[in-house]
């Protein structure tokens, strides 16, 4: 198991590095992509910190708090599309029928499929996430490994939806753009503070649209070093993966069936 | 006058291969009542903890129709830059050019096309969530036709910026960093999450004369308060712009072409 | 042990037609019940017209698609089942999807893999050595894929696809879009590779050069089941019972007609005809041919291999398989009798038209 583990490590390494070093073929466009999301993310967020300046929205959160929220976020997006990019294509490579080629490998298929590809303005977010946290908001060392295991807890919400919502292709046919637009519905989500939010749309938030395990528990296990939330995000982010390694593969089965031929006419 | 009827026919077949997909366009509801729920939530507890019962002369209703049209203008964004940059690296410009039509105006008319059904479609499905979300507010037949004179050269404007990032793409390795750059700088200084006049009062008037206010701002307050003076005002604007943008449209476009005639493409 | 076996493997696939509230659903069946057996070592090219099924049998040969009925085994293990286990055993080239990256050299690919097969590093370094050796990979594994000529690219990739040492290759299309000479190393390669080292190759292609200089056994399928398994050479014999005639001659021939036989081509000196075999003995042919005129040359030959594939893919459903079994026993018995005349009659052939060449030189 641990033996396993470990090759599986391996093999998500020197992907990465297979990945960065395709994308470095294109120099100027990398630095290019990943320059103009550092970008963007501070523009958005100095405009946010302008924002709840001017109206005090953050109902007992402070600029910290918010600031906080982002990082988390953009280097948990970043993390899970650098190392698993695949995870935003997989609705294109379902219902092109093109998981063929991952299944002549002796690997279990979905995480060697997802390693496949890598984001390159992903790369921009991770950078921005870990330097804006470091360097605005200051954490002690608890604070920082804290950030840092949250940051991986995060990421796996986002796999774990994006399977979710990428397996979708197996039932529906092509429901890329469907996908497309639950991962925005989640990205937006996990970027405004949940203090916002209250009543019954906090159910969906831990359910349909799990942001609450991005943008509500990871922050507050940080505001307070609280270990029951650090293991609430924890076992959040794992319930979220499991929930979409259990439609991807049952999904497979329909694939491995061939019954996905659909004629339209 | 025939030259002209050819761009409107081929804004018309653009228009029409875009409702072939007004499914996955409609899809894009979801993402919708997701912003605007947040928009919702956001304002609401900035009227409620500042006591205001008006904001930059907005009530909370107004000031969500307002955000609404905001919205619907930048999601039906053209999706000019990724084309232009194609057709500039695969060589396709030059063949394009050989075409007995202007390669911008052919651009644009299938811009326009395209946009005109994605904003209806996006501005449909945006007054139905609004409307169960805040309900109506007093609307009038002279203030919306205000609204629709103040769109076309917005329109035309804004597709001005993404045909000169793609130009870019003559020089540039990548232009989709320069791209996403673009058009957040068009949400936040174009006023989409914030009208402008709520922004501090010394940046106010530059903000206003700069073509994003032309794009965003401009329109979706003349939808909440209609204006034949202001709407005369934003005209003169945004023909200024328009006129100032097709000059350094056409100088960069005559450098491009040098370009192409030397190296082919 | 077989390397591959089918035992009455069946497929169907349920296909939607129409949309909204007039769905129908439709059963196709789209492999029908194949059994056929392949030996350790044997080059096999298995061929069929677009849609008759060899992708889908390839695809659950290869543990991708699990069949709707039968069985089938590669190299011991049933590729659905242990897909994982066997994928370590096999490799697959697309001719058509690569699995070099395109941005970066075969080089970096080939570690990738030596990860992805979990290889051991001393073995890998080892095999690559070797493999870039036989492939002649050495000029340009540094350098980034997109920039290769397809040649070398599909030599990479043929590479790449042995460096875990497989028993089995299913290659797809392997030559597509090469040019001659590419063809001809790619081919090459292959059958060395069958031939030194056993390796057993499952071939799929449109070409005939392909199946003819790789395999020398076709499996042709139509419509989901077998019409053809044996012999490449038995092929072109067995499906046209015909043979091209080309005769030239020292001055123009008597106007010529016999039964079984037709005139293709006929202008001034020379002559081309097509004999049916079934009908009349081509010894008989050449020797009334002979009496019309001087012969100068004549060369017997059989009709080209992709004339006789688009025949088969050309027969009907229900034809094929009553054609094929009576043709069958109509000719398990001639067969033999055939080969050996005409065998016979090519090296007379060939005497012959010495002795004439000799008789226009020596006046």
């Amino acid at each position: 198991m641990l033996s396993k583990s470990i090759k599986y490590m391996q093999l998500a390494a020197a992907y990465v590095r297979l990945n960065l070093l395709a994308q470095l073929e294109y120099r100027g466009a990398f630095i290019s992509q990943v320059v103009s999301m550092i970008l963007n993310d501070v523009i958005w967020v100095i405009f946010w910190c302008l924002f709840f300046n001017r109206f005090p929205v953050l109902r007992g959160w402070t600029m910290s708090d918010f600031l906080t929220l982002w990082c988390l976020s953009a280097s948990g997006f970043g993390l899970s599309a650098a190392v698993f990019g695949n995870s935003l294509q997989l609705p294109v490579l379902i219902a092109r029928g093109q998981l063929d080629v991952w299944m002549l490998y002796p690997r279990a298929l979905l995480p060697h499929l997802l390693l496949g590809r890598m984001s390159a303005t992903a790369i921009g977010d991770i950078l921005f996430g870990y330097v804006v946290y470091i360097a605005v908001v200051h954490p002690d060392l608890p604070h920082f490994l804290l950030f840092a295991a949250l940051s991986l807890c995060v990421a796996m919400v986002f796999v774990g939806f994006n399977i979710a919502t990428g397996s979708l292709s197996f039932y529906l046919g092509n429901a890329e753009g469907l996908a497309e637009q639950l991962r925005f519905a989640l990205i937006t989500f996990s970027t405004y503070p949940s203090t916002l939010f209250e009543g019954a749309i906090k159910v969906v938030l831990y359910t349909l649209i799990p942001a609450g395990f991005i943008s509500y528990l990871p922050v507050e296990s940080l505001r307070s070093l609280s270990w029951q939330d650090a293991a609430l995000s924890l076992a959040g982010a794992l319930a979220v993966l499991a929930v979409g390694v259990a439609m991807f593969y049952h999904g497979m089965s329909r694939y491995e069936s061939g019954n996905l031929v659909e004629m339209r006419g | 006058m025939r030259s002209l009827e050819k761009y409107a026919w081929v804004g018309l077949v653009s228009a029409r291969s875009q409702l072939a997909y007004a499914s996955e366009v409609l899809s894009r509801i979801i993402f919708l009542l997701v912003i605007l729920y947040i928009f919702l939530r956001v304002w609401h507890v900035a009227y409620a903890e500042t006591g205001c019962t008006s904001l930059a002369g907005l009530t909370l209703s107004q000031m969500l129709w307002y955000l609404m049209v905001a919205e619907s203008i930048m999601l039906s964004g053209p999706r000019v830059t990724p084309v232009v940059d194609e057709e500039v690296r695969t060589g396709a410009l030059a063949v394009q050019l050989i075409r007995p039509v202007s390669y911008p105006l052919y651009r644009l008319s299938v811009a326009l096309g395209d946009r005109l059904v994605r904003f209806l479609l996006s501005l449909t499905a945006g007054i139905v969530i609004v409307l169960v979300l805040v309900g109506p507010i007093p609307l009038s037949a002279g203030g919306l036709l205000c609204f629709a004179l103040s769109l076309p050269l917005a329109f035309v404007l804004d597709f001005l910026g993404y045909f000169l990032i793609g130009l870019a793409a003559f020089w540039l390795e990548d232009t989709t960093g320069l791209m996403l750059i673009y058009s957040r700088i068009t949400m936040v200084l174009g006023g989409m999450l914030i009208p402008l006049d709520l922004f501090p009062e010394s940046i106010r008037p530059a903000l206003k004369a700069l073509p994003f206010a032309n794009i965003v701002y401009g329109p979706a307050r003349l939808f909440v308060h209609p204006d034949s003076e202001t709407l005369v005002r934003l005209l003169f604007t945004q023909a200024a712009a328009v006129a100032g943008f097709s000059i350094l449209l056409w100088a960069v476009f005559m450098l491009a072409l040098r370009r192409v005639h030397a190296n082919g493409g | 042990m077989n390397a591959v076996e089918l035992d009455r493997l069946y497929k169907t696939f349920l296909l939607k037609k129409g949309n909204g509230f007039r769905r129908t659903q439709q059963e196709v069946v789209a492999v029908d019940s194949i059994s056929l057996s392949v030996e350790q070592g044997q080059s096999v090219a298995f061929i069929g017209p677009n849609g008759a099924g060899k992708s889908t049998t390839i695809k659950m040969l290869t543990g991708i698609l699990h069949p709707t009925g039968g069985c089938a085994q590669v190299l011991g293990l049933v590729p659905w089942a242990e897909r994982g286990q066997l994928a370590g055993k096999i490799g697959v080239v697309f001719g058509q999807r690569s699995q070099l990256w395109y941005h970066l050299p075969p080089d970096d690919t080939f570690d990738l893999l030596a990860r992805i097969y979990d290889l051991d590093k001393q073995m890998y370094a080892k095999r690559k050595a070797m493999l870039v050796d036989r492939f002649d990979l050495g000029q340009f594994i540094k350098t980034p894929v997109r920039k290769l000529s397809l040649g070398q690219r599909m030599r990479a990739e043929v590479a790449a696809s042995l460096l875990h040492q497989p028993k089995v290759i299913f290659l797809d299309e392997p030559t597509i879009g090469l040019d001659v000479v590419a063809r001809h190393e790619l081919r090459d390669l292959l059958r060395e590779w069958n031939r030194e080292d056993g390796l057993t190759i499952f071939l799929t292609s449109h070409d005939a050069g392909d199946i003819e200089s790789v395999s020398k056994r076709v499996i042709i399928i139509n419509h989901g089941s077998v019409v053809f398994d044996d012999k490449v050479s038995t092929l072109r014999r067995r499906y046209l019972g015909a043979k091209v005639l080309s005769l030239k001659f020292h001055e123009p021939p008597k106007t010529f007609s016999m039964p079984g036989v037709t005139v293709v081509k006929a202008n001034g000196y020379a002559l081309k005809l097509e004999v049916d075999t079934n009908l009349v003995e081509i010894e008989q042919v050449i020797q009334h041919l002979l009496r019309s005129g001087p012969v100068a040359d004549i060369t017997i030959e059989d009709p080209p291999l992709e004339e006789v594939i688009a025949h088969i893919y050309g027969q009907r459903k229900l034809d094929s398989e009553e054609q094929s079994c009576q043709e069958g026993k109509r000719q398990d018995g001639s067969r033999e009798a055939n080969l050996a005349t005409t065998s016979r009659l090519i090296s007379n052939c060939a005497s012959l038209s010495d002795s004439q060449a000799k008789e226009v030189r020596s006046p």
